[in-house]
């Protein structure tokens, strides 16, 4: 409470709890730990950095590739998951508000109500990761759903008329997602078979130099080439999603901690700099996903109409 | 290479632009001698000059000086960016080849080199090339990263799979140059060089058309099988190569995979090169590429002679010691395509085995499972 | 802790850091910044020997031109190991870890860093990277080379790629921990009265390696996992057959290889700062160029990764940008050398052991420098990149430079850190050995690159030999000089005679405590009121007293 003198830091031998013997004082103690968050944070950006300098490379090289990818993701699950982090992101700025406030039981709610929210993101990526692997879009081969069925190969190549409202599956383009069994994929490969962009870029002449190699053999255009693109794609996409999911996990297993402590009651207006550090965490994760959205979900997207 | 010094300190400048990297080199040199020394002289006379007079004495109370500082800032700055310039431009002569070019086709594999000239005409660890003319090669390889260097020339350039790298030059003085593989490429990166000819246009010319110039049958082909056609490289004289040790194998018996035997007459020989998976030595893997269309029936009269010349011992003859080595073969590293007739199998030729290691090839400790993947070139 | 001194003069020695607490738990659960130095300071120590077992490999295979000792397989591996145990396991936590853990704290006037326990997390990570790249040496080892270029380490070796690759993610972790502790320490936890421009230039440089080591190192910790990922999963991203880039991991590597050198070479100056101003008994000429020049090294090294991929295939305006950036770094760097050879002028030299270490430093990283620029020179590096100019290049700034600054260090803080005298005679023997067997190992390399020696050669054409040998020659008697510390120092541990708190009576804020310090470093905290290498009356000290006292010991 900031009322009162504290006649106990004159005292040369009393330790506020809490204070770490390496330390003068608690005011020494929390700017470090603050500035000690700022800098693992900086060093979190250049470890994504990596990622998202490969992504940037090969979206350049192969744009048509990638839009086809990219359309592909449920843009609705990927903003929802926006809108889940930016309001969780509220919650535990106010959780960190209140500690400042001394006020226990709001702290605990607003903590609470982040690690709901962190859930709830977690809970969307599984779904979208699942469908992913229903689709046979994991590039990892073993990682896809294997076939049951081998009687009703319908690999299609037809383009036109894709549903906008639910995800076609990219084998069987304006076929409903409910029969998903239908496809062959015995050894739970990556499969993706739909080249039309490709044809459209052609025709509009805006296909770069590296596609114009990259995707053709003998003058065609050859699906299984393409399809070595796209699933550079969606290996960059699970890489930048899945690592930013294992943030993720650590910020709610950070949240448990919180939640047990603040519970307890250990923090106030004297000493709430963990609330104030696990905040800064969460926002990072949070921006962190802010970058990766439109990244991965919104450029190149053609809503509506054809491709 | 060519002076027959104790200690060379210099290659030959063979090349057309040698001379401007030698001339960057003596420049830098010179600056760096001259601050170098200078500084050294400087330190250590002052280490003496200063030498304590009593323990614990004090240093004169110094703090700086900003007048020095700036100097020795602007001034280091405005050298190194002569030598910026002066790399630059020699940095663009090197790399931008000109118009005008003969063109060469490299293509690098483990562990050997495959030039193929405009006419046609192929070579293995070897170029031949004319005296002033401008040639450029364009490079790439088939499996990792390698590096074409010709020191004699002062240039290299790194050979990239997936794409083609360039590198231009200017012979200037007939010789044989070293050639070197100049980016680690695995077990016999430091044994992937050859040799570069330059020749008067008229030797040249000659040797396009393909002369060769009065040798005796046994050392044409002792000359193809040691440098030329790469032979040695896995026939050597120890049975611890890739493939059987040839000396002394002339008459004997040979026991081939599949139980057959057969005589190591001419007509063995020859089939063995034109079409070696027809006919694999016991114990050993079917790797040996097809050198049809690249030997001529007078290379083949060559070679047959030389090998009818090896003595020694010949362990493939009658037992077998068979090899430990390249065991499981390398479908592991790269898929094992059958030679087709006339084009030389893209595959690697597989690594000596380590002795006694038997976890050299094929079994990966990493990949899961073994990889029956077919290579990159090959999908 | 102790709250209560016993102090019996006579019977009980004084409590210090090595006394207080002898089990092995009070050890390897300290949360003690000193004892952690000295943790790392033997497991380093270690590899630094391990790595030099695999050089003598090298050299010994090199002094005949046919490739006849090991098989190629194996002296792959062999380069491989000591290119990766020497650069992972001992160059960059080298100096930081055990020199900057044991004195930033000390220099600063703290208790101990700002995170002891994640300090102690930092070393445990050092030695379990360092034992999974260990294991993988012992199951065979990885022949890729230290750089792991794809596409040989992903798709062509059938050696232990991933299991190397893992280990040094987590070594990078640790160096990434270190680096946050000291940034965190140097900013918060200054005594009262130690102002950034009075620190002592070591902790200047700890704070630029500190920058690098939190910024560029992640970069090489995504870049092993996506390649560990491409060799297990095959994906592509550097497999040209199915639209990746094997230039791309090329770029990746040495966005954090290129500061890596100056992680390993700025502590190195660090203590090179410390030892020619206190050797020479007077305030290093130039404190903030000095200061100014660590962080510029820090940021433009950064920026010159390119120098490396020269002859890559890469663009040559991208080659032609990075020459002009590798040439700028060296400036910083130059000036430098400029102000330590200015710091001599007028000082009072004693040549201790540890000034001879720095002056050897001197001379040998203005060769190992200034060969930089002749590699920085585009159209130069075309012909020298991958030869043996460049292996002489970096070992002359890496050994004649970090590791001679290394060992001045540890003969300077000797006294500070085991309260115990080694031997005069034979460690100036040493430092000299070490500087005669260093050169003689490394120039005759420089001419040999620009010969046209490739790199990571088992085999070489015969007229290269003569210079094979004095190489191999050389590094026998570095061999020598190297180990002669090593029993020297130990033997010091047991007999050596027992050090004075300031044994060359120096002002710097460490000296002004017992030797080995107690555990919490300092009784009181230091108020600072004078500037850094003060050795006049402001720095509180009595020179005066301490000289007669000398003199009339003689």
């Amino acid at each position: 409470m900031a009322t009162n003198v504290d006649t106990h830091a004159l005292d040369h031998h009393y330790h506020p709890p809490g204070l770490q013997h390496q330390f003068e004082d608690m005011g020494q103690q929390q700017e470090s730990a603050s500035i000690g968050m700022w800098v693992f944070l900086a060093q979190e950006i250049m470890f994504f950095g990596g990622l998202f300098t490969s992504y940037l490379v090969f979206r350049s090289k192969y744009p048509m590739a990638f839009a086809a990818g990219s359309n592909h993701l449920d843009v609705v699950m990927g903003a929802l998951n926006t809108l889940v982090l930016i309001v969780s992101s509220l919650t535990m700025a106010l959780a960190v508000y209140f500690a400042q406030k001394s006020n226990r039981n709001m702290q605990v709610i607003m903590i609470v109500l982040t690690m709901i929210f962190g859930a709830t993101f977690l809970g969307v990526k599984a779904i979208e990761y699942t469908e992913k692997y229903n689709d046979g879009l994991v590039p990892f081969t073993g990682l896809n759903r294997r076939a049951k069925d081998d009687q009703h190969n319908r690999k299609s190549l037809e383009p036109e008329s894709q549903h906008e409202q639910s995800l076609p599956s990219p084998n069987n383009p304006g076929h409903q997602p409910e029969a998903h069994g239908d496809y062959i994929n015995p050894r739970g490969d990556f499969q993706w078979s739909d080249t039309s962009l490709v044809a459209i870029a052609q025709q509009g002449n805006f296909l770069t130099d590296w596609e114009k190699t990259g995707y053709f053999e003998d003058g065609e255009v050859s699906a299984a080439r393409f399809q070595d693109k796209v699933r550079l794609f969606f290996w960059i996409y699970f890489a930048m999603t899945g690592l930013h999911a294992l943030h993720m996990v650590i910020g709610l297993v950070l949240m448990a901690w919180l939640l047990w402590k603040a519970w307890r009651g250990t923090f106030s207006a004297e000493y709430y700099s963990p609330v104030e550090i696990s905040g800064l965490y969460w926002h990072f994760v949070d921006i962190v996903w802010i970058f990766l959205f439109p990244l991965l979900y919104l450029l190149g997207r053609h809503f509506g109409g054809t491709h | 290479m060519q002076q027959n010094s104790w200690i060379p300190l210099f290659p030959e400048q063979a090349s057309s632009f040698a001379w401007q990297v030698d001339a960057l080199y003596f420049y830098i040199l010179a600056v760096t001698l001259f601050f170098g020394v200078g500084c050294a002289v400087v330190i250590f006379f002052f280490a003496v000059k200063y030498r304590e007079r009593e323990k614990f004495g004090r240093g004169a109370d110094i703090h700086g000086s900003m007048p020095l500082e700036l100097t020795w800032t602007v001034i280091p700055f405005v050298i190194a960016m002569t030598m910026f310039v002066a790399g630059a431009y020699v940095f663009y002569n090197l790399y931008r080849p000109p118009a005008d070019t003969m063109d060469v086709y490299v293509v690098g594999k483990q562990w050997m080199w495959k030039f193929q000239h405009g006419s046609g005409q192929r070579e293995i660890n070897e170029l031949h090339v004319p005296v002033g003319r401008k040639i450029k090669l364009t490079m790439t390889t088939e499996d990792v990263l390698h590096d074409v260097f010709i020191p004699a020339f002062r240039t290299k350039a790194d050979v990239v799979p997936g794409r083609y790298t360039y590198l231009w030059f200017e012979p200037t003085k007939p010789g044989k140059y070293h050639l070197f593989c100049a980016e680690y490429c695995g077990l016999n990166h430091s044994g992937m060089g050859g040799w570069v000819y330059v020749m008067e246009p008229r030797d040249f010319d000659n040797w396009l058309a393909g002369n060769v110039s009065g040798q005796t049958p046994v050392d044409a082909g002792r000359d193809l099988f040691e440098n030329k056609l790469g032979c040695a490289s896995c026939h050597q004289q120890s049975d611890q190569g890739r493939g059987p040790s040839l000396a002394g194998v002339f008459g004997k018996d040979v026991r081939l995979n599949g139980g057959q035997i057969v005589k190591a007459d001419d007509e063995y020989i020859r089939n063995s090169i034109l079409n070696p998976q027809g006919q694999i030595v016991e114990r050993y893997q079917p790797i040996m590429p097809t050198f049809k269309g690249q030997v001529t029936e007078e290379q083949l009269v060559g070679l047959i002679a030389y090998i009818k010349s090896l003595g020694g011992n010949s362990t493939t003859g009658t037992t077998a010691t068979g090899s430990t080595n390249n065991a499981a073969a390398n479908s592991a590293t790269n898929g094992i395509a059958a030679a087709s007739g006339g084009v030389a199998s893209t595959n690697t030729i597989a690594p000596r085995g380590d002795r006694g290691n038997t976890n050299s090839q094929g079994s990966n400790p990493n990949a899961p499972g073994n990889r029956s993947e077919p290579t990159n070139r090959q999908r | 802790m102790e709250n209560v001194e016993v102090i019996n003069i006579t019977q009980k020695p004084k409590l210090n850091y090595l006394n207080n607490g002898d089990t092995v738990s009070s050890w390897l659960l300290t949360r003690d910044h000193k004892r952690i130095a000295i943790l790392y300071l033997i497991s380093v120590s270690f590899f630094f020997m391990v790595g030099g077992l695999f050089a003598a490999g090298i050299r010994l295979e090199l002094l005949t031109p046919q490739s006849d000792l090991f098989e190629s397989g194996t002296y792959n591996k062999i380069f491989t190991a000591h290119g990766i145990i020497m650069i992972f396991l001992f160059l960059i936590p080298s100096i930081p870890a055990t020199l900057g853990n044991f004195f930033i704290p000390l220099m600063i006037g703290a208790k101990d860093l700002a995170f002891p326990r994640i300090n102690l997390l930092s070393w445990y990570l050092y030695m379990a990277g360092a034992g999974i790249a260990v294991w993988a040496l012992m199951q065979g080892g990885v022949d890729t080379g230290w750089t792991f270029y794809v596409p040989y380490s992903t798709t062509f070796s059938n050696t232990y790629v991933v299991a190397t690759g893992l280990g040094a993610f987590i070594i990078g972790f640790s160096s990434i921990l270190t680096g946050l502790n000291f940034i965190v320490t140097i900013h918060t936890m200054r005594a009262p009265g130690m102002t950034w421009f009075r620190m002592p230039l070591f902790v200047w440089s700890h704070y630029a390696t500190s920058l690098i080591m939190i910024l560029a190192t992640p970069v090489i910790a995504i870049t092993l996992l996506l390649l560990v990922l491409e060799r297990v999963g095959r994906v592509g991203i550097f497999d040209p057959a199915i639209g990746g880039d094997p230039i791309l991991f090329q770029h990746l590597f040495w966005f954090y290889s290129h500061p890596a050198v100056y992680i390993m070479v700025l502590p190195g100056m660090g203590v090179i700062s410390e030892l020619i101003a206190n050797f020479s008994r007077k305030r290093i000429f130039g404190y903030e160029y000095v200061a100014f020049s660590s962080i510029a090294i820090a940021v433009i090294g950064f920026l010159v990764w390119g120098h490396h991929l020269f002859v890559s295939g890469q663009s040559i305006y991208a080659g032609l940008v990075f020459s002009f950036l590798t040439l700028v770094v060296a400036i910083p760097s130059a000036v430098k050398t400029f102000n330590w050879t200015a710091t001599l002028y007028k000082g009072s030299i004693s040549w201790d052991t540890p000034m001879i270490y720095a002056l050897g430093f001197l001379g040998l990283f203005l060769i190992g420098g200034l060969t930089g620029l002749f590699l920085g020179a585009a159209g130069l590096d075309i012909h020298m990149s991958d030869t043996y100019f460049v292996v002489a290049h970096f070992h002359y700034i890496m050994v004649g430079g970090q590791v001679m600054a290394y060992l001045g260090g540890i003969h300077y803080y000797w006294s500070k850190m085991t309260g115990r005298m080694y031997s005069e005679f034979w460690s100036k023997i040493a430092a000299i050995v070490t500087f005669i067997g260093f050169n003689l190992l490394f120039f005759p390399q420089f001419i040999l690159g620009y010969l046209g020696m490739p790199r990571r050669y088992a085999s070489y054409p015969e007229e290269m030999q003569v210079l094979n040998i004095l190489s191999s020659a050389g590094a026998s008697i570095l061999g020598v000089g190297f180990a002669m510390p090593v029993f020297y120092l130990i033997f010091s541990l047991f007999y050596g005679k027992k050090a004075p708190d300031n044994l060359w009576m120096l002002p710097g804020l460490e000296w002004r405590t017992e030797s080995p310090p107690p555990t919490e470093n300092f009784y009181e905290t230091p108020i600072v009121t004078w500037e850094a290498y003060e050795f006049g009356e402001e720095s509180g000290l009595d020179f005066e007293e301490a000289r007669k006292r000398e003199m009339a010991t003689i």
